[in-house]
């Protein structure tokens, strides 16, 4: 099974749940398990978080993609086009980046003019038979 | 978009017990923050958070609960949170607040110790 699900949500605190909705289903219908359904949900929170920072503006994108046993999420800030209102995103959270590193096998970040972005993957545990 | 979140609050021998039901997270961290921040005000001596009926926390929950933890401790009080579901607890234990946090498995456990 391989699967792209696009998100483009603006960004608002009560909309992040939609991210977790997302990353949760997504694992779900590629045979994660129960905990590490639950890591995904935290896993897609923190980079949003990450991504997003102060940012009171601008539009988050997010892409799952599910290949064979890996989900793959990436997620951007997009503040092209938004007013310069001095909510300059912050560095992430130490606590965001820690729960990331423990609870994915890979994740990264970068940066370039106004975008942010960030990804991780995932490998389900259970074999397929 | 509303999450399920509530916040339910009685005081038990003089100690404030703070019940979050739902998922804390961006969203609906403040709500707990506000919460809290009445009893620092006041100068709680202990104050009890029971996230037993929480299924979903993260790092912007982890924040406020560190923040008023230190905020009591100033005044010499402490905050102590109610944990018994596993994936909970693997959030404190992956950030090493399993060490800051006085952390009981029930309510009555936290009010003794």
């Amino acid at each position: 099974m391989s699967d792209t699900v696009a998100l483009s949500l603006p960004v608002r605190s009560e909309l992040l749940v939609l991210a977790r909705i997302t990353a949760a289903t997504m694992a779900s219908r590629a045979d994660f398990d129960i905990e590490e359904i639950e890591d995904l949900r935290l896993a897609v929170d923190e980079l949003c978080l990450s991504v997003v920072g102060g940012a009171r503006s601008g539009t988050v994108r997010l892409e799952f993609s599910v290949d064979e046993a890996t989900i793959a999420i990436t997620c951007e800030l997009d503040r092209s086009g938004e007013p310069d209102d001095g909510d300059v995103p912050g560095e992430p959270d130490d606590l965001s980046i820690r729960l990331i590193e423990a609870l994915v096998d890979e994740h990264g970040r970068d940066s370039a003019g106004g975008r942010r972005r960030a990804w991780l993957s995932k490998r389900r545990s259970r074999v397929e038979h | 978009m509303e999450l399920t979140f509530e916040i339910n609050e009685q005081v038990n021998g003089g100690v404030p017990v703070i019940a979050v039901v739902g998922e804390i997270d961006v969203a609906t961290a403040p709500t707990l923050a506000e919460h809290l921040g009445v009893h620092e005000e006041a100068g709680a001596a202990a104050v009890v958070v029971d996230l037993l009926g929480v299924s979903f926390l993260d790092s912007t929950a982890l924040g406020v609960l560190v923040g008023s933890f230190k905020r009591l401790r100033e005044s010499d009080g402490t905050l102590k949170l109610v944990i018994a579901e596993p994936r909970i607890l693997k959030v404190f234990e992956i950030t090493d607040l399993i060490r800051v946090f006085p952390i009981f498995t029930t309510v009555d456990e936290a009010l003794q110790g």
